[in-house]
């Protein structure tokens, strides 16, 4: 055997080993950051931006966010492909990821705060989380009181005042978001429907006239991304609010569709479009869980491409696919509980 | 723990600027290497931009923080206001999944952008409607 070793069996040779032992050091190194315009440093002023973590209720843990001493807050993200590096004048650095400032509402950040402690209360905002210092930092030192019109009732007594979460207000508002990023999501032409495409095919002008019908393919995808700053329930009843069905329930709606299309235009739209389209987001799938963005580092979440989103069902097994054809036209169990 | 990014505006202005080529493999090392030889920069056709509103920044931290908790500081080594972005086989295109993200920062400003009193009133008037109508 010893003889016969192929070149793919033979142990990795020593410089791997070396290898490894330089990653540890790696992350101590260069990195590459894409800063936003309005967080830059003045000429004359002398003081720094900081990193610092503060919870993200989308992801149920701390992240990092780029601070700016006059109040301003930053996301900051990672944008991460298994095999990138980058070369810096005559330095190698293997670190191939682009760190990126994203503006975010601090309002979203504090929500999972007002909703943990004054759905019952009013309080002030000093009064909120006052052993938690970040927690207490986002309330008083980012976050606009103002703002928190939007998603809380305000009651004042003398300089003082008192925010108690109010439900009805905040989906309003988050509704209200949510449809500001649909309407940038048409603009840009961004996909959003369930199947992946090239992009050529997204540039056409057939895709064009087809987006016009598919407004909720928008609007899941808004909400979506709106959800990414959300507790998973406060998530569920934005879907609620804006009657957005699942996805299951899209896919087979459309499928239906198509069926009823093909069976009246005869062969036009002969099967072989649709196994395609199939494969297609199949492999929109496999990309996804293969990591082609992968986020291990120790610095918070990478930039999905939007096209591989947020999207939890994106591929249905055959007994997923049975089960949500059955469900098909019996009553869904909500409607049982509504107040009549 | 907190992370400073220690540098200041005069800092920004004074600091020179750096040749970028994003490489599609992975290098599993850092440091100085012979890119002037080895690395044939052929075109200028990948010649990517920093995206608008932003700018390039390479920041490196000098000394590795002693444990988890201690202050660390991100050091300015340069800025770039473009770089050259290299496929493995193909020419960029608006299908790079760099690029697609980057219309992600679109998103974000609409969704940070605040949303004013009454756009939220008419809002709540116009859902009590909706819900009203059909009970």
């Amino acid at each position: 055997m010893s003889k016969k070793a192929t070149r793919a069996s033979k142990p990795k040779p020593d410089p791997d080993a070396e290898g490894s032992g330089k990653k540890s050091t790696a992350s101590a190194l260069k990195k590459v950051l894409f800063l936003s315009e309005k967080l830059l440093p003045k000429d004359a002023d002398d003081q720094r931006l900081r990193l610092e973590r503060f919870h993200h209720p989308g992801k149920g843990k701390e992240a990092l966010f780029v601070t700016h001493p006059d109040g301003q807050m930053m996301e900051l993200l990672e944008y991460a492909e298994p095999r990138r590096s980058w070369l810096l004048n005559s330095e190698v650095c293997s670190n191939g990821r682009i760190y990126m400032t994203s503006p975010v509402d601090p309002t979203l950040l504090a929500l999972h705060h007002l909703r943990k402690h004054c759905a019952q209360r009013a309080m002030s905002l000093d009064n909120i989380a006052v052993n938690e210092a970040s927690t207490s930092r986002l309330l008083n030192e980012f976050l606009e009181p103002e703002s928190l019109k939007c998603v809380a009732d305000v009651k004042s007594s003398g300089d003082q005042k008192f925010y108690k979460y109010n439900q009805e207000r905040t989906l309003a508002w988050l509704a209200l978001k949510t449809r500001l990023v649909a309407a940038i999501l048409k603009e840009k032409q961004i996909h959003c429907g369930h199947s992946a495409q090239s992009q050529n095919f997204v540039r056409s002008e057939k895709l064009a006239a087809e987006n016009a019908s598919n407004e909720m393919d928008y609007t899941r995808m808004a909400c979506d991304i709106v959800g990414r700053y959300l507790d998973a329930d406060l998530y569920d009843l934005l879907t609620g609010y804006l009657h957005v069905p699942s996805e299951i329930q899209a896919i087979v709606e459309e499928k239906n569709a198509a069926q009823k299309r093909k069976s009246k235009a005869g062969k036009d739209e002969g099967s072989d479009s649709k196994k395609i389209k199939l494969n297609d987001s199949d492999a929109g799938a496999r990309l996804k869980s293969s990591g082609i963005l992968d986020s291990d580092g120790d610095l918070n979440a990478s930039i999905t491409s939007p096209t591989a989103g947020p999207l939890k069902e994106r591929s249905l097994t055959a007994k997923e696919k049975a089960l949500a054809k059955g469900a098909k036209g019996t009553k869904s169990i909500a409607s049982f509980f509504k107040v009549k | 723990m907190s992370i400073t990014l220690d540098f200041s505006g005069k800092n920004l202005a004074k600091s020179k600027s750096v040749n970028l080529h994003y490489l599609p493999a992975k290098i599993d090392g850092d440091g100085e290497a012979n890119v002037e030889e080895y690395f044939n920069n052929y075109t200028r056709e990948a010649t990517d931009l920093v995206p608008e509103g932003y700018r390039g920044l390479v920041i490196q931290e000098t000394e590795k923080p002693i444990n988890e908790s201690s202050d660390r500081q991100l050091r300015l080594t340069g800025v770039f206001e473009e770089f050259t972005y290299w496929n493995y086989d193909k020419v960029p295109s608006n299908g790079d999944t760099y690029r697609q993200a980057l219309l992600l920062a679109d998103v974000a400003d609409a969704l940070s952008k605040p949303i004013s009193e009454q756009d939220l009133e008419a809002e709540i008037a116009r859902n009590k409607e909706n819900t009203k109508e059909s009970p």
